[in-house]
């Protein structure tokens, strides 16, 4: 496997708001020129897995060492991470019409370990008529088979990942997704593929120097229609702490304690819940 | 199916007349034909919590053997199991409690109502 390193770009909040969400949008990343490039190599080789790509080095210079995102995927996977194995591309002619097809893809673990992540990325611009990848922000954290989610369809709090050529996100692969209806007329191209974690989890990311555990902010913006609010705010330290390798540092006491609220008392110095090692 | 009870009605009557004729029972055989069955349509809701008041946060439609995505949450034709229930939908499963015991795991969507109505 080839491995990749360079320097990371995301900081403690960010980590804890991909951690939060479970997916980090970076838009309009990969050049023009080699997103006609990519079209035309997508055109060319229609196929469903065209691992072509990854003997062209243009495509692995430009795409898959891209700077924003390989900064992303290196402050979660840590240094020298490996490569994608294969490629494939959700290629798909528009217009059609989607009804369910919720899934988490094949393998998908509960977190909060990071081992590996999963990338997609938009050639073309990808509007919602031209159906993009639907996600449910938060679901890495909600346990269920892809074969019990197959009568869900509309889902309140779903996001679709509508965005301009050249963008890459980047998710927990355990994520439930789905790809939306697609109204206009046209070719959708879609990269998906797979880094690797060959370095132990550790705190190795961009480090700010004012930031506190315990002033981080781990509950997200809008209420969780599925889960209590302070397991929200647990799930999401527990993946941020692994991605650290300090979970062995932490139990949940529960309640208001730390990481579900700044609590008054944290304002007089004391954290209920904080673990003593990570203050 | 009451238009036709009326029609057998009226040919019992004609009968007891002496007046029932061919046409009449033809009438009743085309107007059966023309007789749509009823079909079972689907509602799925998932909601924040077990009370048939609870907020949907999901939704599902099956309409006339057709799987139809519903519009946007803004747009859905129910908020809540109840709002259904007014609207003449019957409800066919509550939230299985057996599944959420575990408070530590979050399974699915949470609580789900499925309800039915024939049309």
């Amino acid at each position: 496997m080839q491995t990749y390193d360079c320097e990371p770009t995301l900081t403690d909040q960010q980590i804890i708001e991909f951690c939060k969400y479970g997916y980090l949008m970076l838009e309009e990343v990969v050049p023009d020129e080699i997103n006609k490039r990519v079209i035309a190599f997508c055109d060319a080789y229609p196929e469903g897995i065209p691992n072509g790509y990854l003997k062209e080095a243009w495509f692995v210079d430009q795409v898959l060492c891209n700077a924003p995102a390989a900064g992303a995927v290196r402050s979660l996977l840590g240094r020298d991470f490996g490569l994608p194995l294969s490629i494939s591309n959700h290629r798909v002619h528009c217009p059609r019409t989607i009804n369910g097809g919720w899934h988490r893809d094949y393998g998908s673990q509960q977190v909060p370990k990071v081992n590996y992540l999963q990338l997609f990325y938009y050639p073309q611009a990808t509007p919602l008529e031209m159906g993009p990848t639907e996600l449910l922000p938060g679901s890495h954290y909600l346990s269920m088979p892809s074969h019990f989610m197959r009568h869900l369809d509309a889902i309140a709090d779903a996001h679709k990942t509508a965005a301009p050529a050249g963008s890459i996100f980047i998710t927990v692969y355990s994520i439930w997704h789905r790809a939306s209806t697609a109204t206009a007329a046209g070719i959708r191209n879609l990269i998906k593929y797979t880094y690797w974690r060959t370095a132990a989890p550790t705190r190795d990311w961009v480090i700010d120097p004012a930031f506190r555990l315990e002033n981080a902010d781990f509950a997200t913006g809008s209420p969780e229609p599925r889960r209590d609010w302070s397991r929200v705010c647990h799930d999401a330290a527990r993946m941020y702490l692994w991605l650290r390798g300090e979970l062995d540092n932490y139990e949940w006491i529960g309640g208001l304690a730390w990481p579900a609220t700044a609590t008054a008392a944290q304002a007089k110095g004391f954290c209920p819940g904080l673990p003593a090692d990570l203050a | 199916m009451q238009e036709i009870k009326q029609q057998i009605e009226q040919c019992i009557e004609a009968l007891g007349q002496g007046g029932l004729t061919e046409a009449d029972l033809r009438a009743v055989l085309d107007a059966l034909d023309e007789t749509k069955p009823k079909r079972q349509n689907l509602l799925y809701l998932q909601t924040g919590g077990t009370s048939v008041g609870s907020g949907a946060h999901g939704c599902t439609m099956v309409v006339d053997g057709q799987i139809t995505e519903p519009p946007d949450q803004d747009n859905w034709p129910y908020n809540s199991p109840i709002e259904a229930m007014r609207d003449g939908w019957r409800i066919v499963e509550f939230p299985n409690m057996a599944l959420l015991m575990d408070e530590s795991r979050t399974y699915g969507l949470g609580c789900e109502f499925i309800l039915e109505k024939w049309e």
